[in-house]
């Protein structure tokens, strides 16, 4: 079945429980939650739209639970699913063509969506940990934008920005993306994936440094602000002994002291080149191993996933008349 | 966090390979009907054991499950007398009289496997007030598994490790299935850390095929429960790589044959193998070597074992003591 006109559903279930609930003091968000916030976004979805539904079949059963509880039909896209954020990748490329995505989880998340169909119109709510990309937002009314964006045909451009990506490509082997921030650092291992020990940074792209914001855009914020709508990128190197340092929060409720190299402001498509050994982590999680001596390649481009404003679309609905 | 050293990895990959050879050369002696009553065998579930006993000291505490011989061997455990604890020998750690499902040893804080399930937590719940009233740095971990986690017992001993903030790490152990039952059946979540903040503790999910993702988590929670900041339930998702009891058990039909072979191929003694080598840590030869090293420490346990005596009839009624 075809995914056009249709609004995407992917809810993370993996979301919000990583190592930070004990390294640093990040907030618990269990499934329960999470399904109960699906609910209401296909309440509100349903409150101002007929549009059919499609979604990601997860394990928890987070968004089939919901559907069967409030009696509304869905469609789980065709792809096989083993709880990995491959599955969200897969199910983006099977959501290609739906008029909105509502995708409830953290910066990983939308990072693994984006990776599946970059310029997917997205409303990202927030379930994870360090949340740059995606917001906090009242489920219900962004199910009724979803319905509405797709009801009314309102012109995406009209109600949602284009977001900056930083795409990694790597020597020998697939590229990668990250939505926030890329960087490299002294870490042997992925491990449990959080970005944790700030001794082992090495160098950073990021799309948006925010001193408002948790993780490496903190970072980057409280030294040299950037934002989303700038078209910029902000690079960064990090060292140590530094006695320029800037105290940011690393992760919820955990602030440290950082030591930065050089810090600079470059233009989309300027390219920073790393080697390895190393780690590579992206939006914050460890992801990849560089190999001694293997070249990586940040670059950011504004072509990543377009994030649509919820209150954009509710005004301009209201603007134009009621349902 | 701290930062393992070559010593340190070395260390875990060891305990893993002591582990899968120990319980591959168990289950063989099984289905030989050499070892007397069952086998629940931990092949694949190495890097939980390793991850977090790496930790520990013979100070600290572990309870343990059915499926108990990776906790005690990566605790240090010995395969003669565990080997002969097996086989229902005097020589055993328990003089023969524990077998696989009842195997302790206090002088490296075992605490016991248990052959009731969900009997462990508190157990531990209870090790762990002994060094809050004593005021020491002692933690208890305490394994169970997905099962378990519906018990009434974790549920009771959970709240009252947070109630009083006590030093316990709860490791889960979820390999999908209680028993022969896919976790789907037994209950309604899939993430046994979504408990967790029911009573009060952090919750946290890692990879338990990943023995640095374990490492790094029981790090940081057994840190927590030292440093007085209560307990920590630390739920690792696994895979057994035989069957329920014994090595091919009974023949249900309760999981694929697919679904094994996926998770085979994240073996975490292979991955671990395969990262060491790309570190420099671990060359493949040398990796061949310590498995064999380990495997003729496991023939020696077995022989130890054999020409041990069983225990004297007159002993029968020894170290009863309720």
């Amino acid at each position: 079945m075809s995914s056009r006109g249709a609004v995407g559903f992917v809810a993370n279930p993996a979301s919000g429980k990583d190592i930070r609930r004990i390294t640093a003091r990040a907030s618990v968000f269990d499934n329960q939650e999470k399904t109960a916030m699906v609910r209401r976004c296909l309440i509100g979805l349903r409150a101002m739209s007929d549009a059919p539904i499609r979604y990601l079949a997860d394990a928890n059963r987070l968004v089939e639970s919901a559907l069967a509880e409030l009696g509304f039909d869905g469609e789980a896209v065709d792809v096989e699913t083993n709880g990995k954020a491959l599955d969200t990748t897969n199910a983006a490329v099977a959501m290609r063509g739906a008029g909105a995505v509502v995708t409830l989880g953290g910066d990983g998340t939308n990072r693994a969506f984006a990776k599946g169909w970059l310029d997917a119109p997205l409303i990202p709510l927030s379930t994870g940990t360090n949340n740059a990309f995606p917001v906090m937002r009242e489920a219900t009314t962004a199910g009724a934008a979803a319905g509405l964006l797709v009801s009314r045909r309102i012109p995406l451009e009209a109600v949602a920005e284009r977001a900056k990506v930083i795409h990694v490509d790597i020597e020998g082997e697939p590229p990668d993306l990250a939505l926030i921030d890329a960087v490299l650092t002294q870490d042997r291992f992925v491990g449990a994936r959080a970005l944790d020990d700030p001794g082992k940074l090495v160098a950073a792209m990021l799309t948006r440094a925010d001193p408002a914001g948790v993780g490496m855009t903190s970072v980057g914020g409280f030294a040299h602000p950037l934002a989303e709508r700038d078209d910029a990128t902000l690079t960064l190197t990090f060292d140590r002994a530094s006695p320029r340092r800037v105290v940011a929060a690393l992760a919820p409720g955990r602030f440290e002291s950082i030591g930065l190299g050089q810090t600079r402001t470059a233009t989309l498509g300027e390219p920073m080149r790393l080697t390895g050994p190393g780690v590579l982590a992206f939006d914050g999680e460890r992801e990849r191993v560089l190999a001694p001596g293997q070249a990586a390649t940040f670059r950011t481009l504004r072509d990543g996933p377009w994030v649509v404003d919820v209150r954009k679309v509710l005004t301009r609905a209201v603007a134009c008349g009621g349902r | 966090m701290s930062t393992p050293s070559d010593d340190v990895l070395l260390d875990i990959h060891r305990r893993m390979v002591r582990i899968r050879t120990f319980e591959t050369e168990a289950g063989r002696m099984a289905e030989a009907g050499k070892i007397p009553g069952a086998l629940h065998l931990y092949v694949g579930e190495e890097a939980v054991a390793a991850g977090v006993m790496v930790h520990l000291s013979n100070e600290d505490w572990i309870t343990s499950t059915h499926r108990g011989h990776g906790h005690l061997i990566a605790k240090g455990g010995e395969f003669d007398r565990m080997f002969a604890e097996l086989f229902g020998r005097a020589t055993g750690y328990c003089r023969g009289k524990g077998g696989s499902m009842h195997i302790s040893n206090m002088d490296l804080g075992m605490l016991g496997a248990n052959g009731i399930v969900g009997a462990g937590p508190p157990i531990a719940v209870g090790a762990a007030f002994s060094t809050k009233y004593r005021k020491t740095d002692r933690v208890a971990v305490t394994f169970f598994g997905d099962g378990a986690s519906n018990e009434g017992s974790f549920h009771e001993a959970a709240n009252m490790a947070a109630l009083y903030k006590l030093p316990v790490i709860f490791v889960c152990e979820n390999n999908g299935y209680g028993e022969y039952t896919p976790q789907a059946k037994h209950q309604a979540i899939v993430d046994v850390a979504d408990r967790a903040s029911g009573y009060g503790m952090p919750g946290v999910v890692v990879d338990g095929m990943d023995a640095m993702a374990v490492y790094e988590a029981a790090d940081a929670a057994i840190e927590r429960a030292r440093a007085g900041d209560g307990p920590t339930l630390l739920e690792c998702k696994t895979y057994r790589f035989f069957d329920h009891v014994g090595v091919r058990g009974m023949g249900l039909t309760y999981r694929t044959d697919e679904e094994l072979a996926e998770w085979q191929k994240r073996d975490p003694i292979h991955l671990f193998e395969a990262r060491l080598a790309e570190l420099g840590v671990l060359s493949k030869d040398d990796a061949v070597a310590i498995h064999e090293e380990v495997l003729a420490e496991v023939r020696a346990g077995i022989e130890f074992a054999e020409a041990s005596p069983t225990p004297d009839p007159d002993t029968l009624l020894d170290d009863v003591y309720a």
